[in-house]
């Protein structure tokens, strides 16, 4: 068999083993992969809408999903916002769940995000950030309070917290939050978070 | 607006080197004096933009389209290292004396991170053609500056006293630990 | 030059040849994903997959690859074992495929592999060129290992994510960003190059 022959022959088989193998595996784990991330949607919305049964994807964009939440009787118990935006470093991805009328913010809660370790990374923190987002009045858009008050008594309805030395990453969340809000509020009054089973009986 | 935000992001905030340690390689390597560290910086920009157009292209018309991902770190770097083949042949045309210049450090550019990097980093940021394009120039660039301020800086350290054990790899490192640092400054720059 | 011993081919990776403190190869991962121990420890597993299979497929095959081809044909042989490794930690392992984000795929351009196989799996036999694979590996596992538990010990104050360093430990922050990795490498690598000359005086 003469090089070039031997060459193209060569590299054609180590292809096509590569392909197959590769092929067989990427079917292997693809179901898996897309499961993983399936639960991990479902882990966020089940706590940020408390009580969710099933959930449904009622509209999607790029970077902006908006999720229903249905409790066992199939009534509407909420929604949940899947968004990201930039944060201080990197992007910072998050979900938080509101009530049906939109009126309250249920919860916060991040799911990725590449801040600063030990400053901005603690909006992953219950204790010194998140906490602070529970039931929150969602009628207006939200603020942040400066300097960090040391409860949440001390809070307006619709003033989250900053943590100390990281307020950027507040700050940059709490704007991520603030547009999500107003972008699902004109959704729901443009009429467009109607899902399959019409809850309007 | 967003595209120039993410340009200025790619060459300061995430800097390719100092955030995202990519290119460590011949960052260490070619930054030992100032013009073949621009030379370096040039030739990659230039790659880097080539391969995140053909890997943008190849991902979101062949290999989404038909559930191929699971082909996309064999075809990427395939990719790569024909574009560096093609980059080195086309500069030794061109230009022969930049061609002597680079040397050895062409081909290096298919088995350093960088390019790889910069392909699978596009892929899974999930960007549109232009902010690709964008973020590939801007990576280049980030790359760029980051390898010629490493360069002044050795220029500098060749003629100081530094202790044995560190000479070489040892001060580099520490050095580049330093301009990360700097660079840390402008996390927040951009909203 | 007499042949090594199998099992000299194995230890030579641990420290004579350690692929980062002595061959300073791989760094790019060696530097983005030891911010934790569990990191580096998964990515060093990760890597060691694609070694390790590599070096025996290459050195099975070696006498059928025309040499022209050769490097084109590693390249598609380690990518595959990447792209299986890389799948395989994102089907069963997400939570750490997410920490180690872009650097799996990454081992593909990762020297170490690539330098093995071109400096001595196909140049040796199939046995030999495991034990080298094995012996690397275990060496660049060693160099991850050792940075991330100072990066992490330091950075966080945690090994493992269980807190090691008393209450009184204000954490090195500085540790887990990118500058902490480069400051301690380089200095790691100086006192590798300490011991180095240390152990050679000895011996004369």
């Amino acid at each position: 068999m003469n090089l070039s022959v031997r060459m193209i022959v060569v590299l054609t088989v180590v292809g096509l083993i590569s392909g197959s193998l590769l092929a067989v595996v990427g079917m292997l784990t693809k179901d898996r992969i897309a499961f993983n991330k399936q639960q991990e949607i479902k882990a966020a919305i089940l706590e940020v809408v408390p009580g969710t049964e099933t959930s449904e994807e009622v509209f999607t964009e790029k970077n902006f999903t908006i999720y229903s939440g249905k409790n066992r009787d199939g009534n509407l118990i909420g929604y949940a916002v899947y968004t990201s935006g930039t944060g201080f470093q990197d992007i910072i991805s998050l979900m938080f769940g509101t009530d049906p009328n939109i009126t309250k913010i249920n919860s916060l809660s991040i799911l990725e995000q590449k801040e600063t370790p030990g400053l901005g990374a603690k909006i992953t923190d219950k204790e010194a950030f998140l906490k602070f987002w529970d039931n929150k009045d969602a009628g207006r858009a939200l603020s942040l309070r400066k300097p960090a008050a040391h409860s949440q008594d001390e809070l307006a309805p619709n003033e989250v917290n900053t943590i100390t030395g990281a307020t950027i990453s507040s700050d940059k969340v709490l704007s991520i939050v603030n547009q999500s809000l107003e972008k699902l509020k004109q959704m729901k009054q443009a009429g467009k978070l109607i899902s399959e089973e019409n809850d309007a009986e | 607006m967003e595209l120039i935000t993410l340009f200025i992001a790619a060459i300061l905030v995430n800097n390719y080197v100092l955030y995202y340690f990519l290119g460590i390689c011949p960052f260490l390597g070619v930054s030992k004096k100032i013009d073949a560290a621009f030379s370096m910086g040039l030739a990659v920009t230039f790659v880097m933009t080539i391969t995140a157009v053909v890997s943008w292209m190849i991902n979101h018309w062949i290999l989404i389209p038909y559930n191929l991902d699971y082909l996309q770190i064999v075809s990427f770097i395939l990719v790569i290292a024909a574009l560096v083949q093609l980059v080195e042949m086309f500069i030794r045309k061109v230009s022969p004396p930049l061609y002597q210049a680079l040397g050895i450090y062409l081909p290096l550019i298919t088995t350093n991170c960088a390019i790889m990097g910069l392909a699978l980093l596009a892929a899974l940021k999930d960007y549109g053609f232009a902010k690709t394009v964008i973020f590939g120039i801007g990576s280049g660039l980030g790359f760029t500056l980051a390898i010629v301020l490493m360069a002044g800086i050795r220029e500098q350290l060749d003629l100081a006293d530094v202790p044995k054990p560190l000479k070489g790899a040892g001060i580099a490192l520490i050095v580049a630990g330093i301009m990360a640092l700097a660079f840390t400054g402008f996390s927040g720059m951009i909203n | 030059m007499p042949s090594k011993s199998i099992g000299a081919e194995y230890i030579k990776g641990l420290w004579e040849e350690n692929p980062v403190f002595r061959q300073l190869l791989g760094m790019c991962p060696t530097l983005a994903v030891t911010n934790a121990v569990i990191n580096g420890i998964a990515m060093g597993l990760a890597t060691s997959f694609v070694l390790i299979l590599s070096s025996v497929v290459v050195a099975s095959l070696k006498k059928l690859i025309p040499s022209q081809v050769r490097i084109a044909s590693y390249i598609v042989i380690i990518a595959t074992f990447v792209t299986i490794a890389d799948r395989f930690m994102a089907a069963f392992f997400p939570p750490i495929s997410k920490s180690l984000g872009p650097y799996v795929p990454l081992i593909v351009v990762n020297c170490i592999i690539l330098g093995r196989q071109e400096a001595f799996s196909s140049k040796n036999s199939v046995g030999r060129s495991l034990m080298d694979a094995l012996g690397m590996s275990t060496g660049f596992i060693l160099a991850l290992l050792v940075l991330s538990s100072i990066r992490e010990i330091l950075g966080m104050g945690t090994f493992l994510g269980h807190q090691f360093m008393g209450a009184w430990f204000k954490p090195w922050i500085i540790m887990i960003l990118p500058a902490g990795a480069f400051i301690t490498l380089g200095i790691l690598l100086a006192v590798a190059l300490v011991i180095e000359s240390k152990t050679k005086t000895r011996k004369n």
